[in-house]
């Protein structure tokens, strides 16, 4: 039932993302459209990849560090994804794809130091979860203020826009870009299904873990080196697109409970689903103009999660 | 004797203005590219102790000290130019900036300039602050009539779209100077349904509204790097290359040299053939 339901949410999502749009597109014409076949599908596409692997990164994080505010871009790769952003505008490297290499550079760059603080405060080769979190706070900081720096003293005007472009959503959708995340994102997420049992176990701790047989030390930084990646990607060609791997990973908890080997792919197919049709509804609600996919995924989100909330704890 | 107490109070408070306003201003620092060309047009140039890093234009303000990007202006550089007067764009943090300036005795002026109407009633105050009304006033006739000029007598309309911004797309819509500028130069923003001077759009509203060009503010020659992106093709004017690159010191910013931005953009037009398949593009498709 709630894999049919799920199922068919995922079906709607994405033709509705397909079929609608600010131009009237006639269905009969829907196949032979332009804009339907190079604009709109890769952009429906993209949406649910992105959005799908939000959800699975968030609810791996989540597990991984077990804090419930736990969120892909929590741990510096925001921070480290724009500083990319901005170095690559101010020292205008040129290229239609410097900006997106540049931050995915640039996250890779503030995954790397905040795996590197984590493995201080852990011993023999183990993750520090609370360091991870203190860590990716503190690296995302630090890129900001590296960030604001540059901004406020290049003379470049277009440096303003890279904020507008790190927030900026799906509009850089193309064949190419989905080919991209298509050919990338499965292997991290291989990494974190094949982790579910020994997620499952870290849910009671990671002493207990250990004891049930779970390598915790090397499931920790599989599980974060893989959720990590995958976040990185979704920021190089999407940005950071907030609240689909915070609230999906919840809300999949919700219906799927909390065994990882339901739960992943729940948070897979409901992140897709979500961020299709908060795509959907951006392009459309006010057109010709658009709205940030961001604002929508919170107002959708927001009221979802608390009827559920409500629904599974009145219960 | 309320009345005579709140008329006491509006005399006392007109005083100082009334004093300043006879004053002429001396030494002037400009914080707008657009003030600086206009007080340059009304003979005011050598006067101007200070400019924005912005403003390159007339090139003898490039030989005046520059006091940084003025977003927002830096108060001590302003103030160790010594000026009697400053002129800054009317916005949130320029109001501060003012306030600030004022306390320590410098004379402040914010003045909005973000259509062509707005053309007029600047140049005529700056004529005042400086005792050049009559070079201001026949300037302010000038960018006046621009606005009352008829639109030009071309059979076809041109279509249009300014994309200030690639990703996320940023069009200019109705509420913006651009927007004049192309009505006046005969062609047709497709994006003139929008009110606010700016706007986010999705990549298949301009596809769908297929206009017969892409105009983006630069001052290279090279076609904009979006150009080259795969999901850009989908728009006609991209795939065609029908790109007009408008260098921003003249486009960018509503000024004394509108009328000539005008002349040029509508010259640049009537060149590419309005509607004429088999103009010369304004790049050579090779260099792709």
């Amino acid at each position: 039932m709630r894999w049919t339901l799920l199922g068919l949410a995922t079906i709607g999502a994405l033709v509705s993302s397909v079929v609608l749009g600010p131009a009237a597109v006639p269905l009969g014409d829907l196949f032979r459209s332009d804009i339907v076949w190079n604009l709109r599908a890769p952009r429906a596409l993209l949406a649910f990849l992105v959005g799908g692997s939000l959800g699975v990164a968030g609810a791996s994080l989540q597990a991984l560090v077990r804090n419930p505010l736990a969120d892909p871009f929590l741990l510096g790769l925001s921070g480290g994804a724009g500083l990319g952003a901005v170095v690559a505008i101010a020292l205008h490297i040129p290229g239609p794809w410097a900006l997106p290499i540049a931050a995915f550079v640039g996250a890779l760059a503030a995954l790397g130091l905040v795996y590197r603080m984590g493995l201080i405060g852990g011993a023999g080769g183990a993750l520090d979860p609370r360091i991870l979190l203190l860590g990716g706070v503190a690296v995302g900081a630090f890129a900001a203020a590296i960030t604001t720096a540059i901004v406020s003293l290049a003379d470049a005007a277009e440096l303003r826009n890279a904020f507008l472009w790190l927030w900026g959503g799906l509009s850089a959708a193309s064949w190419d870009s989905v080919l991209l995340v298509a050919l990338y994102a499965p292997i991290p997420l291989i990494v974190l299904f094949a982790a579910s049992r020994p997620l499952d176990l870290l849910a009671l701790g990671e002493e207990p873990a250990g004891y049930l047989g779970a390598d915790v030390a090397a499931v920790k930084r599989r599980v974060y080196l893989a959720a990590s990646l995958l976040t990185a990607a979704a920021v190089a060609v999407s940005g950071v697109i907030g609240f689909v791997g915070l609230v999906v990973p919840h809300i999949a908890r919700l219906a799927w409970g909390h065994h990882h080997r339901a739960l992943l792919p729940a948070a897979f197919l409901g992140g897709g689903a979500l961020l299709a049709i908060a795509d959907t509804v951006a392009r459309t609600v006010v057109a010709p103009r658009e709205l940030p996919v961001g604002v929508v995924t919170a107002l959708i989100g927001v009221p979802v999660f608390t009827l559920l909330l409500r629904r599974w704890t009145v219960a | 004797m309320r009345r005579l107490l709140f008329a006491v109070l509006i005399l006392a408070a007109c005083r100082p203005d009334g004093r300043t306003a006879g004053r002429q201003a001396q030494r002037i620092v400009s914080l707008l590219p657009s003030f600086t060309e206009l007080l340059f047009a009304i003979g005011a140039g050598d006067r101007v102790v200070g400019r924005t890093t912005w403003c390159d234009y007339p090139p003898a303000a490039l030989s005046i000290p520059s006091v940084g990007d003025g977003m927002p202006p830096n108060i001590e550089a302003v103030a160790a130019r010594k000026p009697d007067l400053v002129v800054l764009y009317n916005s949130g943090p320029n109001v501060t900036a003012a306030q600030q300036l004022e306390r320590i005795g410098i004379r402040t002026v914010l003045l909005a300039l973000n259509r062509l109407e707005d053309l007029g009633p600047a140049a005529r105050t700056l004529g005042r602050l400086t005792g050049l009304e009559k070079r201001a006033d026949s300037l302010a006739m000038a960018m006046d009539s621009l606005l009352h000029q008829p639109p030009p007598t071309s059979s076809t309309s041109t279509s249009l779209a300014f994309v200030v911004w690639d990703n996320p797309p940023i069009i200019i819509g109705r509420g913006s100077y651009l927007d004049q500028l192309a009505a006046l130069a005969g062609a047709r923003n497709v994006f003139a349904d929008v009110t606010a001077p700016s706007a986010q759009v999705s990549l298949e509203t301009i596809a769908a509204r297929n206009p017969e060009w892409i105009a983006v503010l630069s001052d290279s020659a090279a076609p904009p790097s979006f150009a080259r992106r795969r999901e850009w093709r989908a728009v006609r004017a991209v795939r065609e290359e029908r790109f007009l690159l408008l260098p921003g010191s003249l486009f960018g910013r509503p000024g004394p040299r509108s009328g000539q931005a005008v002349r040029e953009l509508r010259a640049l037009l009537e060149r590419n053939g309005v509607g004429a398949q088999h103009a010369a593009p304004l790049h050579d498709r090779s260099r792709r």
